[in-house]
C-alpha cells in the first residue's frame, strides 16, 4: 500500500462489533483499577478541534503500528509549524510507529492519529500502513520466527533450530 | 552514505505486531520489558466499555470512554522488520480497545498466573471469538508452578489445540521461546 492510502478495511460495522453484554465472565464485580495518568491542563482534542480517531469514529482507526516518516518538505517547513506539528515532524525524522509518537511526546494516542493524518494531507508526513493480514501471511511469519530465534536469551544463547 | 532523493525517505520496516493480554499485575509489562529493545513506553488510549443500563429505560447500552495507559515495547528483527508487542489495557470489557489492538495483529499470548486463573478468562475468550491465534503461557514465579498444566487446560477451558506453555516473564530467551509458541501456531493455522 502506498503512503496515504486509507486503511483497508470494513465498515465501521464490522471494526465495531455489536458488544454483547455478559459475554465476557467478569469475576470482579470491585471497579477496575488499572492506573490512569492525571489529564494533562489541556483537553487533548482541543488540538484536534474535537476531532477524534478511533472510539465512535466512522472509518476503522489507523494501526497503531503504522510507521510515520516525516517528508523531506516536512523537514524543511519545521521551522514554520507551531507546537505539536512541529514535535511530530520532528521526531519523524526516523520511522515511527503511531504508538512510539504517542510514547515520546506524551499525547494521546488518538490525538496523533489524527494530526498525523493531518500532516499527511499536507505533504509534511508519509503514513505507512500494515499491508494485508500479516497474521494470515505465512512468509511474514516465517520471517518473524526467523528473526525471533535469532534473538539471544540473556546469557547470549539464541534458539537455533 | 549517499542520500535518497528527495521525498523519497527510506522505507520503513514493515510492522507487525502482537498482543500481550491477561490480568492485571500477572507481568504483561515485565513480558514486554524482558525482549522489548526500548524501555517500554507507555500512551495514553481511549477504551469505551459498554455497560447495558439496567436502569435505563431505552434499553441504550451506556457507553463509557475511559483514558487507559497503553504499555508496549518492540524488538528490530531485522532492518526490514518490526515486531511491536502491545500489553492489554485492563482484563474485561475493554472490548473496543482490543479489536483496535488485535486488527492485524500476529497472535496473541495469554498470561496466565495459576493462583488467579480467572483473571485470564477474558483474554482466552476474546482471542477464541475473534478467532486470533493465541497460546495459554502460565508465568512461572520464582520457577513455581502450582497447577499441572492439564489441570490448567480443564480450568481454562481452552481447546486442545490452543499451545499451552510455561515461561518466565522476567527471563528474555523465555519470553522470547513463549512468542514463538504463539508464532508457530499461527503459522500451522496459516498453511505454512
Amino acid at each position: 500500500m502506498t503512503a496515504g492510502e486509507a486503511p483497508s478495511g470494513s465498515a465501521a460495522d464490522d471494526a465495531y462489533p455489536e458488544p454483547c453484554p455478559g459475554s465476557y465472565p467478569q469475576p470482579h464485580p470491585e471497579p477496575h483499577t488499572e492506573p490512569v495518568r492525571p489529564a494533562s491542563a489541556v483537553r487533548p482534542f482541543l488540538l484536534t478541534a474535537g476531532r477524534v480517531a478511533g472510539g465512535e469514529s466512522l472509518v476503522p482507526p489507523i494501526p497503531v503500528e503504522t510507521q510515520v516518516v516525516a517528508t523531506s518538505g516536512g523537514i524543511a517547513a519545521l521551522d514554520t509549524f507551531a507546537f505539536e506539528h512541529r514535535d511530530i515532524v520532528a521526531v519523524c525524522q526516523e520511522p515511527l510507529s503511531l504508538a512510539e509518537i504517542a510514547a515520546k511526546l506524551r499525547m494521546h494516542l488518538n490525538v496523533i492519529r489524527v494530526l498525523a493524518d493531518d500532516l499527511r494531507v499536507d505533504g509534511r508526513l508519509t503514513l505507512h500502513l500494515p499491508q494485508g493480514n500479516p497474521a494470515r501471511d505465512a512468509s511474514v511469519l516465517r520471517r518473524v520466527i526467523d528473526g525471533l530465534r535469532a534473538v539471544p536469551d540473556s546469557r547470549g544463547a539464541r534458539r537455533d533450530y | 552514505m549517499a542520500r535518497l532523493p528527495d521525498d523519497v525517505p527510506a522505507r520503513p520496516p514493515l510492522p507487525v505486531k502482537m498482543v500481550i493480554a491477561g490480568g492485571f499485575g500477572v507481568g504483561k509489562t515485565t513480558t514486554v520489558a524482558s525482549i522489548s529493545e526500548i524501555a517500554p513506553l507507555t500512551t495514553e488510549a481511549s477504551i469505551t466499555s459498554v455497560a447495558a443500563g439496567v436502569d435505563d429505560l431505552t434499553h441504550t447500552p451506556q457507553k463509557t470512554t475511559t483514558t487507559v495507559a497503553l504499555d508496549f515495547g518492540c524488538v528490530t528483527l531485522d532492518p526490514t522488520l518490526k515486531l511491536y508487542l502491545f500489553g492489554t489495557p485492563g482484563q474485561e470489557r475493554f472490548g473496543f480497545m482490543w479489536d483496535d489492538l488485535v486488527e492485524g495483529a500476529l497472535g496473541g499470548l495469554v498470561i496466565v498466573d495459576t493462583r488467579r486463573l480467572d483473571d485470564c478468562y477474558a483474554a482466552v475468550d476474546y482471542f477464541e471469538h475473534r478467532d486470533i491465534p493465541f497460546a495459554v503461557a502460565v508465568n512461572a514465579f520464582d520457577g513455581q508452578v502450582e497447577h499441572d498444566l492439564g489441570d490448567v487446560r480443564w480450568a481454562l477451558d481452552v481447546r486442545d489445540n490452543v499451545p499451552l506453555t510455561v515461561f518466565d516473564a522476567r527471563e528474555r530467551g523465555s519470553v522470547r521461546d513463549a512468542l514463538l509458541v504463539v508464532l508457530e501456531h499461527a503459522l500451522a493455522r496459516a498453511g505454512g
